[in-house]
C-alpha cells in the first residue's frame, strides 16, 4: 500500500515546511506563553527554595514579607531561637528598588541576610559568599553585574564578590544580597538632601530643639536615622520536627504570624500571581483557539487545492477512508513539524525573555497531545469537504 | 538528469529533516530535565589561611574638649573660628560679665567702709582703755582715802563700781573691733570671689588643639555646661570601629590594621588596635575597638567613614575549601563532592575563614576530593553533573 | 447473433435512461440508450454539448445512477433498474479505466506510481504493481520518464501515462473523455492509435467521447448522441 500523505508531503515539502514553520512559530508562542506562567510559578517557588527556610515569621495579621509589607524588631529572632524545635532563625530584609549600575539602573530586590543563616544565596555560579560584614554583595546574573563591579545602593558602594542564578523575587526581579546591617540601613536611608531636610525640619521644631537642653536635638536626629526593623525572620526547624508544630506556639504566644512552606506557596501562587496567571491562561486559550483555527484553515485550503486530484482519486476508485487518512496524516504531519519547530524555537528564544520562562517537559508533552488533537479535529473540516467532492467533477461537463 | 535532480532534492529533504531532528534532540537534552548541571570543582588541599576581621568605623578624636561657661550667660564675643589652631591658655571666647564689675566696685567700697569702721572701733577701744585706767587709779586712791577715813565707804564703793564698768567698756570696744575686722575680711573674700567669676567669663584653651565647631555666636545665651566651642587634639585621632560580634573571634589589642578611608579607598593606611571596649553594643551586636593610625594622615576629617581590616596571624590549615562550596542540607553543614558525574554530600566541620572566602575544614574531608564550588542550579544527589572551567559565560 | 454478442461484448447497455429532477421540472437527459462495445474495439461517442454524452459517460462510469435500463459489463450485470453491485468504488477501480480530457495525474506521485496507484489501492504488492506499471509504460513508450514527476512531462506524454493508468488494473472497459482535446492533431491521432493498440493488446472495450473532428474519421463505429438518444453509425475507420 502506498502512503499518499507522505508522498504529498515529500512532493510539496517546501509548502509544508513553510506552513509548518508558521504554525511552529505559533505553537512556539503558545508554549512560551505556558512557559511564562510556569516561570512565574517557578519564580515564586525558587524564592521560597532559595530562602532555605521552613518557617517565615512576619508581623501579625500580614501576609508578609513578599505579598505584603511586614516589619519586625530585629531582636525578635532571639526569642524565636529559644523555642523548642528551632534550629536556626535569622533576620532578613527585602527591599525592591532600583539599583544603580553605571549610568542606568536595574530593578532588583535587595536582600539583607546574615552569612551562614537562612536567607543566604543557596548556590553561586561564580565568586564567593560574603565574608565582610559590610559593603559586599552577591548579585543575580540577571542584574548584569560582573564580579568586582561596584553596586551603588542608596549612599554606599558594594563590591560584587559572587554571582548567582535564578535568585529572583516573586515579581521576577533579580536579587542582590547584601549584609543585613547594610540592608537595614539602606531600607531606611534616604538620600542626602532628604536627610538634610529632615534634620532642618526637626531643628525648627521648638519642642524638639529646646533651648537649655543641650544634646536633645542630636539625640532625636540620631534616633531618626537608625532602623532596627527587619521584614521577616526565617526559621529552619530541627531535623524531624514538623514546621506546623513549631509555628503554633509562635502564633499563639509571640503575637507574630508564622507561615509554613505550604502556606507561603499558597500566598505566593494563589494570591500574588493569581491575576497574572488568569491573564496568561486567557491568552493561552485564545492562542490555542487561534492555532486550531489556523491549522484547520491551512489543512482545509490545502485540501481545496487538491480537489481535482481528490476527485480523480475518487473516480478511479480510491476509498473514502484512504482519502480521509491522507488528509488526517497530513494534518498530523503538519502538527508534528509545527510542534518540533515550535519547541525548538521556544527553547531558543526563551532565554532572551527578561523574565524567566520555564519550558516544562510535561507541558511540552501535553502541548504535543493538544496539537495532535487540534490537528485531527481541524482535519475533519477538510475531510468532510474532500468526501463531499463529486467524482464527476473530474469528467467535467 | 531527472534522477539526479530527484536525488539531490531527496538529499536536501533528508538534511533538512535531520537538522530539525538534531535541533530537537539538542533542545530536549540541553534544556530539558535530562540536561546535566554545569559545575566547577576545586580539589581539597592544604593551604595557608589568613583569617581577618572586617569592621566599619568612624574617625573620632580620643580627646575632645567642650569649651563653655560654668554659669548661664550671654556670649560676648568669640575670638576663634572652626579650623583655627589654638595654643593652651589662649583666649577663645568671652561671656558677657553683665554686673560683675559693678558688684566688685560695690564690694571695694564696702571694704573701704569696713576699714573706717575698724579705725572707729579701735578709737573707741582706746577711749575705753583710758577710762578703765582712770577708773583703776581712782579706786586705788579712794581705797587709801577710805582706810584713812577721809571718805565714806560708800564713796569708795561707787568708785569700785565705776572701775568694773570701765573694764566692761574695754571688752565691748575690743569685741567691736574684732567684728569690724571680720566684716572687712568677709568683704575681701567676696570681692575675690567675684574677681574669680570675672576671670571665668573668659574661655581659655585648655590644651593645644583645633577648633572643630563653633556652637554659639555673640549675643546668644548658653546654659551652664553648654559648649560654645569644641576643640580636639588632632594628634589623638583614631578610628572607632565596630566589629560584628559573630565574626570578632581573635580580636585583640595590638593587632595590625589596614584602614581605608572613604575619601581615598584605594590607599590603605596602617594602624593597630589600641583599645578594646569591654562593653559591646548589645543592640547592634557589635564589638567596639579603637584603631590608632601609625602615622596620622593629613587631610582627614572627624566623622569620616573608614573600613578597617585586621589581619590575624597566618595559620597553616590542613584543608581549605572556598566558602561558596559550603552548603546546608537537612540541618547539616557540608560540601558536595564530585564523584564520577554524581554529587555526594559530606558533612564537614569548619574552622577559621579568611576574607577572601577560604574556609578551613577541621573534619569530614581527607584531602584530594573534588569539591563542587559553583553550580548552574541547586544540586541534589540525583543531579547529572558536567564539569566546566567556569560558569561566567552563563552570566551573560 | 444477439445472444452471442452479449457473451463476448465488453459492455452492453440497453434502454438506459436518466431523468434529473421530478414532476414538471423533470429533465430527461438520457432516453432509452442502447450501446454495445466489444472487447478490443474502440468506439466513438459523438455529440454536441448538452446532448447528454456526459451523463451517459457518468452512468457508464458508475458515478451517477441511471433511472432505468440495464448495463452489463463483461458477463456481469451491474445495473438493472438499480445497482447490482454494492461496492461501486471497487467496480470503478477494478473494472473501469478512465482517461480524461486533461491527464489529471496525481502531482505528488511520480509517473510509475501514478500508474501503479490503482493496483496498489486494489491491494497488490507495491513491487508487483510497479512492475506492471513499468510494463505498461514500456508498451506506451514512456518508460524513459518512469521516475519523472508528472509536471516534468509534455502533454502527450502525460496523456500516455494517463492511458497507462487506465490500463493498470486491466479493466474490461475504458472510458475516455475527450482524451485528445488539448493536443494537436498529430498527437491526437497518436493517442487514438495507442488506444487502438491497447484495445487490441488487452482486449479492452474503449469508448471515446469526443467532438474532435480530427479523430472522428478514425473510428470504425460511432454512436452519435442527440437529445438523449443514441444513433449508431458506421465510421470511416480511416487508417492511422
Amino acid at each position: 500500500m502506498i502512503n499518499l500523505a507522505g508522498r504529498d508531503i515529500l512532493h510539496s515539502w517546501g509548502k509544508f515546511a513553510f506552513t509548518g514553520l508558521g504554525l511552529g512559530l505559533l505553537i512556539g508562542v503558545t508554549l512560551t506563553m505556558a512557559g511564562v506562567y510556569r516561570g512565574m510559578v517557578d519564580d515564586a517557588k525558587v524564592l521560597l527554595n532559595n530562602s532555605g527556610a521552613d518557617l517565615w515569621i512576619v508581623q501579625k495579621d500580614t501576609l508578609g514579607p513578599y505579598a505584603e509589607s511586614s516589619s519586625l524588631h530585629d531582636d525578635v529572632y532571639r526569642s524565636i531561637l529559644g523555642l523548642p524545635g528551632v534550629a536556626q532563625a535569622a533576620n532578613v530584609t527585602y527591599l525592591t528598588m532600583q539599583v544603580r549600575r553605571g549610568d542606568t539602573d536595574v530593578r532588583a530586590m535587595v536582600v539583607g541576610f546574615e552569612p551562614g543563616q537562612p536567607g543566604e544565596p543557596g548556590y553561586l555560579t561564580a565568586g564567593r559568599q560574603i565574608t565582610r560584614s559590610h559593603y559586599e554583595a552577591v548579585a543575580d546574573v540577571k542584574t548584569g553585574f560582573q564580579l568586582g563591579e561596584q553596586i551603588r545602593i542608596r549612599r554606599h558602594d558594594y563590591t560584587v564578590v559572587g554571582l548567582t542564578r535564578r535568585m529572583v523575587s516573586s515579581g521576577g526581579d533579580p536579587m542582590v544580597f547584601i549584609p543585613l546591617k547594610d540592608a537595614q540601613e539602606a531600607q531606611f536611608l534616604k538620600d542626602n538632601d532628604a536627610i538634610l531636610n529632615e534634620r532642618a525640619r526637626t531643628a525648627t521644631n521648638p519642642s524638639l530643639n529646646r533651648p537649655g537642653v543641650p544634646g536633645l536635638l542630636e539625640a532625636i536626629q540620631a534616633s531618626q536615622a537608625s532602623n532596627r526593623n527587619v521584614n521577616t525572620v526565617l526559621v529552619r526547624v530541627q531535623a524531624g520536627q514538623s514546621p506546623e508544630e513549631v509555628a503554633a506556639p509562635i502564633r499563639r504566644w509571640k503575637h507574630l504570624q508564622a507561615y509554613t512552606r505550604v502556606q507561603m506557596e499558597e500566598i505566593l501562587i494563589a494570591k500574588l500571581i493569581a491575576t497574572s496567571a488568569k491573564q496568561i491562561a486567557m491568552f493561552l486559550v485564545i492562542l490555542a483557539i487561534v492555532s486550531a483555527a489556523i491549522v484547520a484553515f491551512i489543512i482545509y485550503t490545502m485540501t481545496l487545492g487538491k480537489i481535482r486530484e481528490i476527485a480523480v482519486l475518487k473516480l478511479i476508485g480510491t476509498r473514502s477512508s484512504t482519502i480521509a487518512g491522507m488528509i488526517l496524516q497530513q494534518a498530523l504531519g503538519l502538527g508534528l513539524i509545527g510542534f518540533i519547530i515550535g519547541k525548538v524555537a521556544a527553547t531558543f528564544w526563551a532565554p532572551a525573555f527578561p523574565k524567566y520562562v520555564l519550558l516544562e517537559s510535561g507541558d511540552a508533552i501535553s502541548g504535543f497531545i493538544a496539537v495532535m488533537i487540534i490537528c485531527a479535529l481541524a482535519s475533519t473540516l477538510a475531510i468532510r469537504a474532500a468526501l463531499r467532492v463529486d467524482p464527476a467533477t473530474a469528467i467535467g461537463g | 538528469m531527472n534522477l539526479a535532480i530527484f536525488r539531490s532534492r531527496s538529499f536536501g529533504l533528508i538534511v533538512l529533516a535531520l537538522g530539525l531532528l538534531l535541533a530537537f534532540a539538542f533542545v530536549v537534552l540541553r534544556a530539558g530535565p535530562l540536561a546535566p548541571t554545569q559545575v566547577t570543582v576545586n580539589p581539597v588541599k592544604e593551604g595557608k589561611l589568613t583569617p581577618a576581621l572586617f569592621g566599619i568605623g568612624t574617625i573620632e578624636a580620643r580627646r575632645a574638649y567642650l569649651i563653655g561657661p560654668t554659669t548661664a550667660g550671654r556670649v560676648l564675643r568669640v575670638l576663634v573660628d572652626v579650623g583655627d589652631t589654638v595654643k593652651a591658655g589662649q583666649l577663645l571666647a568671652e561671656m558677657d560679665p553683665v554686673d560683675l564689675d559693678e558688684r566688685i566696685a560695690a564690694l571695694d567700697a564696702s571694704l573701704a567702709r569696713a576699714g573706717s569702721t575698724i579705725a572707729a572701733s579701735d578709737a573707741q577701744r582706746r577711749d575705753a582703755q583710758a577710762r578703765n585706767q582712770l577708773a583703776g587709779m581712782n579706786v586705788k586712791r579712794y581705797q587709801d582715802l577710805g582706810e584713812k577715813r577721809f571718805v565714806s565707804s560708800s564713796a569708795v564703793e561707787a568708785k569700785q563700781q565705776e572701775a568694773v564698768s570701765a573694764q566692761a567698756g574695754v571688752s565691748a570696744a575690743e569685741a567691736n573691733l574684732a567684728a569690724a575686722r571680720q566684716d572687712s575680711l568677709r568683704l575681701g573674700a567676696e570681692r575675690d570671689g567675684l574677681r574669680q567669676q570675672r576671670g571665668n567669663v573668659r574661655l581659655l584653651a585648655p590644651t593645644d588643639g583645633i577648633v572643630t565647631t563653633r556652637d554659639a555666636e555673640p549675643g546668644s545665651t548658653v546654659v551652664a555646661g553648654q559648649a560654645v566651642l569644641k576643640l580636639i587634639e588632632p594628634a589623638s585621632l583614631w578610628v572607632k570601629t565596630r566589629f560584628d560580634q559573630g565574626r570578632s573571634a581573635g580580636l585583640a589589642l595590638g593587632l595590625p590594621a589596614e584602614i581605608a578611608l572613604r575619601s581615598n579607598p584605594s590607599r590603605l593606611l596602617a594602624g593597630k588596635v589600641v583599645r578594646l571596649d569591654l562593653v559591646s553594643d548589645s543592640v547592634t551586636e557589635e564589638r567596639i575597638a579603637q584603631i590608632a593610625f601609625d602615622t596620622l594622615p593629613t587631610g582627614i576629617s572627624v566623622g569620616e567613614l573608614a573600613e578597617v581590616t585586621l589581619k590575624l596571624p597566618t595559620t597553616q590549615a590542613r584543608f581549605v575549601v572556598p566558602n561558596a562550596s559550603l552548603k546546608r542540607l537537612n540541618d547539616q553543614l557540608g560540601v558536595w563532592l564530585y564523584q564520577e558525574g554524581k554529587a555526594k554530600f559530606v558533612a564537614v566541620k569548619t574552622g577559621q575563614s579568611s576574607l577572601d572566602g577560604q574556609v578551613e575544614i577541621l573534619d569530614g574531608l581527607s584531602g584530594g576530593e573534588q569539591v563542587i564550588v559553583h553550580s548552574a542550579k541547586e544540586i541534589s544527589a540525583n543531579s547529572r553533573l558536567k564539569i566546566v572551567e567556569s560558569l561566567a559565560e552563563a552570566g551573560k | 447473433m444477439q445472444q452471442k454478442m452479449q457473451q463476448t461484448f465488453g459492455i452492453t447497455i440497453e434502454g438506459l435512461s436518466k431523468r434529473y429532477g421530478s414532476g414538471n421540472a423533470a429533465v430527461d437527459a438520457l432516453k432509452d440508450v442502447n450501446m454495445t462495445v466489444a472487447p478490443g474495439e474502440v468506439v466513438g461517442l459523438i455529440g454536441p454539448s448538452g446532448s447528454g454524452k456526459s451523463t451517459l459517460l457518468k452512468c457508464l462510469g458508475a458515478i451517477i445512477e441511471p433511472t432505468a435500463g440495464r448495463m452489463t459489463l463483461g458477463e456481469e450485470v451491474i445495473f438493472d433498474g438499480g445497482w447490482k453491485i454494492s461496492d461501486l468504488k471497487a467496480l470503478r477501480r477494478d473494472k473501469i479505466g478512465f482517461v480524461f480530457q486533461a491527464p489529471y495525474l496525481i502531482p505528488f506521485l511520480d509517473v510509475t506510481d501514478n500508474v501503479a496507484l490503482l493496483p496498489m489501492l486494489a491491494g497488490q504488492p507495491n513491487a508487483a504493481s510497479r512492475r506492471r506499471a513499468l510494463e505498461l509504460l514500456t508498451a506506451l513508450d514512456v518508460a524513459h520518464r518512469a521516475k519523472a514527476q508528472p509536471s516534468e512531462l509534455s502533454g502527450g506524454e502525460q496523456q500516455r501515462v494517463a492511458i497507462a493508468r487506465a490500463l493498470a488494473n486491466q479493466p474490461p472497459v475504458i472510458l475516455a473523455d475527450e482524451p485528445t482535446a488539448p493536443l494537436d492533431s498529430e498527437r491526437a491521432l497518436s493517442v487514438i492509435r495507442i488506444l487502438n493498440e491497447m484495445a487490441q493488446q488487452y482486449q479492452t472495450a474503449i469508448i471515446v467521447v469526443t467532438h474532435d473532428e480530427k479523430i472522428i474519421p478514425t473510428f470504425k463505429r460511432t454512436y452519435h448522441i442527440r437529445d438523449g438518444r443514441t444513433y449508431e453509425e458506421a465510421g470511416e475507420g480511416r487508417a492511422l
